[in-house]
């Protein structure tokens, strides 16, 4: 099923340039940027802080609401999932306690850029869309350097395909799990059982 | 002669020269500079903590709402409510003088951009300079102009981010009814004085919009930080790390578009400058009314340098010759404070005394075994110590923490032996006692004070007044940092206005060629400023590229460690002075308010003090587990 005119999505790829596998995300949205279709369709560089971020959604949001947000990553949730795995959810939204979003504010105006503090800063500032879908990547190489480990690069082609597929094909991204941050990664990768 | 411990004096010209008869006139093995206050043997404190119930630790591990990795271990005796003992920890080496050596130098600026992720600008820009000295490139009168105001929006970043999201939350209703709920009652009856500015009626009030997340002054904190970050982004491309800085000036196009752009979000904070005048005026009164002893929270002497920042563009010819005459001609006068006496303001003089020591720190010597000491001199031939940034190599050395032994990633600065302070009160300082600020029509230096001019927004013309205090601690840090907004945002005015006077005369170059030199060996020092104070990059050239490189940042000066004589570093002294007010008895309640009020109030900043390079990779983010019980 693909979107009505009036659905509004944005991709976002969040991390570091440089940083290896850890620039998964701006990496993915640098190669999609030529296929954005805006309005309906934005393909962001997020890595330029959370307060910003949260910022710039709600500057978007005053004309036309964005409906669905797809944010791109590596993240090491070291919770036994093999390097290269690919978690896809959708974020309940749920938001921790007081002292971790001052702790995630504080982090994000001091400079961290990380999926989790990005998404908790958005959602308190009230930025993000109803739906908030995560790709991540489980990475490997935490080093300087613009290439990836060979197990994440492996799976970028297909972290493409899914993320692309999210953003515009509105049963996929609704037959995602609601979950909570990390997606409750078990053995059996959640985008095998979504593909 | 403003060196009492070093031995360097000066002839009747001002050359200075080391005295004669000292047969190692750099060694350490002295009492150490006279009248500094000592840390206890670590020995003792064990015996206390073990012989007395009520001497306990205090480990703060991590220290929250600050920027990066910082520990902090003391010992206090929670019935003579005082701390006995305090220990500085940076948990993450930071590396940047490894990765820079056998580079173009014109990395630095992009790579050592990432000491931080608030003020990535000042080290790029510090190393331009660098660059700049080490292969004599000028840039522009609207180069520096354009230099100026990028660095002056940051700080309009930064000051109230740490006064408002940081800093601000410990003197807010949501804490303060938790450790000291007698102050709620009275900031409830305590009429707020500058409610004309700022339109808070109580000092309760006022607390309440301090409160993290909910708080009004907390959301319009998050908010003006946008506004300086839009407008450092139309000249640097992106923040916090420029892409527009480059030796010789800078490679934005500026138009007037550009200028006209910038003041709109520029011209924000004049009104936002008086009302953080007044806010932290009031909130320090409230606080020593309330109890006089609040003056005594973060107090140390009042030892501080900063090197200046903001080049007169008439002046600046990047040059280590002249760097006496530019560095006295900037908006910021540079300074070394001793016991709040301004002893210098000379860079020459500021550089020739500045050593690092790591008796403490996880490094190796890089003196002794017979090795040369590489530059006995500076290039104007002041003497230089073997401890001196262009004489160190840095030899990271990893190892367990023992309070006696290492304990630290941070080295310890120090200057004439002393531990100074960094932060951007001390250019205040320097700035309102020198009276070498350039003619302007909003800033006046008086010798005791400085008066800034805001001009009328929604509020009125004000004329606010910084004046030296009496007592250094914590809340004159947090109100010299209020002071500091308008007087960042009055140097920006100042700025813009030279800028446009040159667009219209039609000067629109904004940087000046240049070339690498590929043969013989070449030194730079940058001497600039963070947000948080005192920033330099010393650099040598070989053949091209990098030789060495080191960084001292303000929070190096400020999170070092103990040194090799007993004299704490500046955290550790400020919170060893440190009364605990808190109200609760109840250990389990036990918050130590009064030490994080004094630790915040430096407004700590770790990542550009340290960071990881390790063979797993780099560390951009780490919670560490306390090992502030490892001082075996």
């Amino acid at each position: 099923m693909k979107e009505g005119p009036a659905a509004r999505t944005v991709i976002g790829g969040v991390g570091y340039r440089n940083l290896r596998d850890h620039s998964f995300g701006i990496v993915m949205s640098d190669e999609l940027e030529p296929l954005a279709d805006p309005p309906r369709l934005l393909i962001e560089d997020l890595c330029y802080g959370p307060v910003a971020v949260g910022q710039w959604l709600l500057d978007e949001a005053v004309n036309a609401p964005i409906t669905r947000a797809v944010f791109v990553t590596a993240v090491a949730r070291e919770d036994g999932r093999p390097p290269g795995t690919i978690s896809a959810y959708r974020w309940d939204r749920v938001l921790p306690a007081e002292d971790e979003i001052h702790r995630a504010v504080t982090e994000a105006v001091t400079g961290v850029i990380l999926l989790d503090n990005t998404l908790v800063v958005t959602q308190w500032m009230g930025a993000l869309p109803e739906e908030t879908i995560v790709v991540e990547v489980e990475p490997e190489a935490h080093a300087f350097g613009d290439s990836m480990s060979p197990a994440v690069a492996a799976v970028f082609p297909e972290a493409k395909r899914l993320v692309m597929q999210f953003a515009t094909d509105e049963a996929a991204a609704r037959a995602l799990p609601v979950l909570p941050l990390g997606g409750e990664w078990t053995s059996t990768a959640v985008w095998r059982a979504v593909r | 002669m403003c060196f009492k411990n070093l031995p360097i004096e000066f002839d009747a010209q001002g050359k200075a020269f080391l005295k004669e008869g000292a047969a190692n006139p750099y060694s350490t093995a002295t009492a150490g500079p006279p009248n500094t206050p000592k840390q206890l043997d670590p020995e003792r404190i064990k015996e206390l903590v073990k012989r007395n119930g009520h001497v306990k630790d205090l480990d703060f591990d991590p220290v929250t709402r600050v920027a990066g990795a910082l520990a902090f271990h003391t010992v206090a005796d929670i019935k003579e409510r005082k701390v006995l003992e305090a220990r500085s920890v940076a948990t993450l080496f930071r590396g940047y003088e490894v990765i820079m050596i056998g580079r173009d130098p014109r990395d630095a600026i992009y790579i050592t951009s990432r000491a931080c992720g608030v003020c990535g600008g000042v080290h790029s820009t510090c190393s331009a300079h660098a660059i700049e000295m080490a292969i004599g490139c000028q840039p522009p009168p609207l180069g520096v102009l354009i230099r100026n105001l990028a660095l002056s929006l940051e700080f309009l970043y930064d000051n109230p981010l740490h006064l408002h999201l940081l800093a601000g939350p410990d003197f807010s209703e949501a804490i303060v009814k938790g450790t000291n709920p007698g102050l709620i009652d009275r900031a409830k009856v305590t009429e707020a004085r500058h409610t004309d500015v700022h339109g808070y009626r109580t000092m309760h009030d006022l607390m309440v919009d301090l409160n993290p997340l909910s708080g009004g002054l907390y959301l319009e904190a998050l908010h003006m930080t946008r506004v300086a970050r839009e407008a450092y982004v139309l000249i640097c491309g992106k923040y916090p790390h420029p892409q527009t800085i480059v030796p010789g000036g800078m490679s934005s196009t500026i138009t007037l578009t550009v200028m006209n752009e910038m003041y709109v979000r520029m011209s924000q904070f004049f009104d936002y400058a008086k009302k953080m005048a007044g806010i932290w005026d009031d909130l320090t009164d409230f606080f020593y009314e309330a109890n006089p002893e609040y003056k005594k929270v973060g107090a140390r002497r009042a030892n501080m340098i900063d090197t200046g920042i903001f080049d007169n563009h008439e002046l600046y010819d990047t040059t280590y010759k002249n760097c006496n005459t530019w560095g006295n001609g900037r908006w910021c006068t540079p300074g070394a404070i001793v016991d709040g006496k301004l002893v210098t303001t000379d860079l020459q003089t500021l550089n020739m005394g500045l050593e690092e020591f790591i008796e403490h720190s996880y490094y190796d010597a890089w003196t002794g075994n017979g090795q040369k000491q590489h530059f006995p001199t500076d290039p104007a031939g002041n003497p230089l110590s073997p401890h001196h940034p262009w004489n160190k190599v840095t030899k990271p050395k990893p190892g367990a923490q023992s309070w006696k032994e290492k304990y630290t990633w941070d080295t310890a600065p120090r200057w004439d032996h002393l531990a100074m302070e960094a932060g951007c009160y001390a250019r205040l300082w320097n700035t309102a006692v020198a009276r070498k600020m350039p003619d302007n029509p909003f800033i006046e230096s008086t010798g005791h004070s400085l008066k800034i001019r805001l001009p009328r927004g929604k509020l009125p013309e004000t004329q606010i007044e910084w004046h030296v205090p009496d007592v250094w601690n914590a809340f004159e840090r947090n109100r010299a940092r209020a002071y500091c907004i308008g007087w960042t945002a009055m140097i920006a005015m100042n700025t813009w206005m030279a800028a446009m006077e040159r667009l219209k005369d039609g000067d629109t170059k904004t940087s000046t060629k240049f070339e690498i030199p590929k043969r013989g060996e070449q030194m730079g020092v940058g001497f600039w400023g963070a947000g948080r104070g005192y920033l330099t990059h010393h650099l040598v050239l070989d053949r091209g590229a990098v030789s060495n490189y080191q960084i001292v940042t303000p929070s190096t000066w400020n999170a070092s460690p103990t040194d090799k004589w007993g004299q704490p570093g500046p955290y550790e002294e400020a919170v060893m002075n440190t009364p605990l007010l808190e109200e609760s008895t109840d250990p389990k309640n036990f918050r130590g308010i009064d030490i994080l009020r004094a630790i915040r109030s430096f407004d700590p900043c770790m990542p550009c003090t340290t960071h990881i390079q390790s063979e797993a990779g780099m560390i951009t983010r780490e919670v560490n587990t306390c090992a502030c019980g490892l001082d075996d």
